[in-house]
């Protein structure tokens, strides 16, 4: 008896001692958010949404007249051809996603049944897969008409990712995105931190380094520098690439939990993709 | 020293520059030109592929500098030993882990000559 | 300052008349030195940039441009420029090495005092 007693004390303690050392993420988030509101404090946290614009007020400007011409809109309405085509088969994308197309409020969500951080490309090629159709190539074509089309019809969804209590592998999945967020990799040996945390808001010769809060909430994006629209994870490819690291597998484990966490940070700000960037 | 064994060094400094440029890659022929060693320095220092200090620091007369990290002005004085100076371009996250800055010297992103080169233009800043 | 620069020459004076010619002598630059010129040392060194690249993805640690070193490496080589298959050989093991022990020098996250 006294052993068991015992037992569960030093259990106990070590519960206790592993809980303080460790940060949830709830406290992250709240770090995050502080670390932004001190450093930027004239800009509500709800602006963050709209990335380096928030903090930028030349660039803003600038971006505001593209706006005025969308250069995303014809990718949206692809997008929009893609989702109402039926499949070989005869179904279509809406009968995986009952309440498609606004669904990007939904994703990165943690999938218990697969052990894994499930990201809304993910879901599409499953379900192209599941219907006997060849899955869509993750960083450059169409995948990008059909994902500019859920977040223009998710706009206002607001960002609320999950990390589940009773899978201790989701838990893992984050600490694992987190542990990546705050690596130091590539020649340069840059992590992701260090531009746009630690120095976001300065510039960069010239460019001004976004905040990493509301980093999620407009993708896909139109980048001048693409001539295209194009997702979060080639966006991660390039950022990978600028520090001259070998870049990851799009939607691999690295980068989807590197979403999952990147993610969870911005909860509260509202989805407004498709963006459009230079 | 004395007159004549200046001359003797010059001569022996001629011949070996002599020697070294035919020998040697030309890089390291430079190191007896104190000059131009800047002058390439610099060059090296605002080569995107190279140094690409400006993305970061203010320095010199070079153009739309990054506000990053501290302007590089007043080097000697915060840098009385050279050596440390180098050291930090060479690796400074030894002195703070947190510090953004390239390990240019650990990574070999530029050689130890490059570096040797940069820091003496940094020098005169 | 005209006394460095003297000093200077007179220490390249030394490394040259030394027979050395090479003013840094790293680490890196003596296992090179060991290497043959020949077409099988470049194929050792090549197999030992390999090796590195592969220990340094094996912890997520590879560099951009290791890879694309290592088949420059393998072209010289095979053009029969045995010398600049086995320098940029070597370039690209330094990288892996360098790569692997830049993440085993973080194994543990250790955030940073700006994120507090």
């Amino acid at each position: 008896m006294k052993k068991i007693l015992l037992m569960s004390v030093s259990m106990l303690t070590a519960l206790v001692i592993s809980g303080a050392v460790m940060a949830s993420p709830e406290e992250d988030r709240a770090i995050f958010q502080k670390y932004f509101k001190e450093r930027f404090p004239a800009v509500p946290t709800e602006e963050f949404a709209n990335g380096v614009y928030s903090i930028d007020p030349v660039g803003r400007e600038n971006w505001e007249a593209i706006e005025e011409f969308p250069p995303y809109e014809t990718f949206i309405d692809a997008g929009q051809e893609m989702w109402e085509k039926p499949f070989a088969n005869g179904k279509t994308y809406k009968d995986c996603f009952p309440d498609g197309p606004a669904i990007a409020g939904k994703y990165p969500h943690w999938d218990k049944k697969k052990g894994s951080v499930i990201t809304l490309p993910m879901a599409l090629n499953a379900c192209l897969k599941a219907n006997g159709e060849k899955p869509l190539k993750y960083k450059k074509g169409p995948i990008n008409n059909i994902l500019s089309y859920i977040a223009y019809e998710s706009r206002g969804q607001v960002t609320n990712v999950v990390i589940p209590k009773d899978d201790p592998r989701a838990m893992e999945a984050y600490e694992m995105g987190k542990k990546f967020y705050f690596t130091k990799r590539g020649q340069l040996n840059f992590s992701c931190a260090n531009c746009h945390l630690q120095n976001a808001g300065m510039r960069l010769r010239t460019e001004i380094l976004s905040p990493a809060l509301g980093h999620t909430t407009h993708f896909p994006v139109y980048r001048s520098k693409w001539g295209t629209v194009g997702s979060l994870h080639r966006r991660f490819t390039g950022c990978n690439k600028q520090v001259r690291a070998k870049p990851f597998k799009a939607h691999g484990e690295e980068y989807r939990n590197l979403e999952y966490f990147l993610t969870y940070q911005s909860n509260g700000l509202e989805l407004n993709g498709p963006g459009a960037r230079k | 020293m004395t007159i004549s064994k200046r001359r003797l060094v010059t001569a022996t400094g001629l011949l070996i520059t002599t020697l070294s440029t035919s020998l040697l890659a030309p890089s390291i022929a430079f190191s007896a030109e104190e000059g131009s060693a800047v002058a390439e320095g610099k060059s090296l220092a605002f080569s995107r592929k190279k140094g690409n200090c400006l993305a970061c620091h203010m320095m010199g007369d070079g153009q739309s500098p990054g506000n990053i990290a501290p302007p590089l002005i007043a080097m000697k004085a915060r840098y009385p030993d050279k050596a440390k100076l180098r050291a930090q371009i060479w690796d400074a996250t030894a002195m703070n882990p947190d510090s953004p800055m390239p390990p240019f010297g650990k990574h070999q992103v530029i050689s130890e000559s490059e570096l040797d080169k940069i820091v003496e233009y940094v020098w005169t800043l | 300052m005209q006394k460095t620069k003297y000093l200077g020459i007179l220490v390249l004076a030394t490394i040259l008349i030394g027979g050395i010619g090479c003013a840094t002598a790293g680490s890196e630059k003596s296992a090179a030195m060991k290497t043959e010129m020949t077409a099988d040392g470049a194929k050792q060194a090549i197999a030992a940039a390999k090796a590195a690249q592969k220990k340094a993805a094996s912890v997520s640690g590879e560099w951009r441009d290791t890879g694309k070193i290592i088949k420059a490496a393998e072209k010289a080589l095979k053009e029969g420029d045995v010398k600049t298959a086995i320098k940029l050989a070597n370039k690209a093991r330094v990288q892996g090495e360098r790569g692997y022990e830049q993440m085993m020098a973080q194994k543990d996250l250790r955030l940073p005092a700006y994120f507090k």
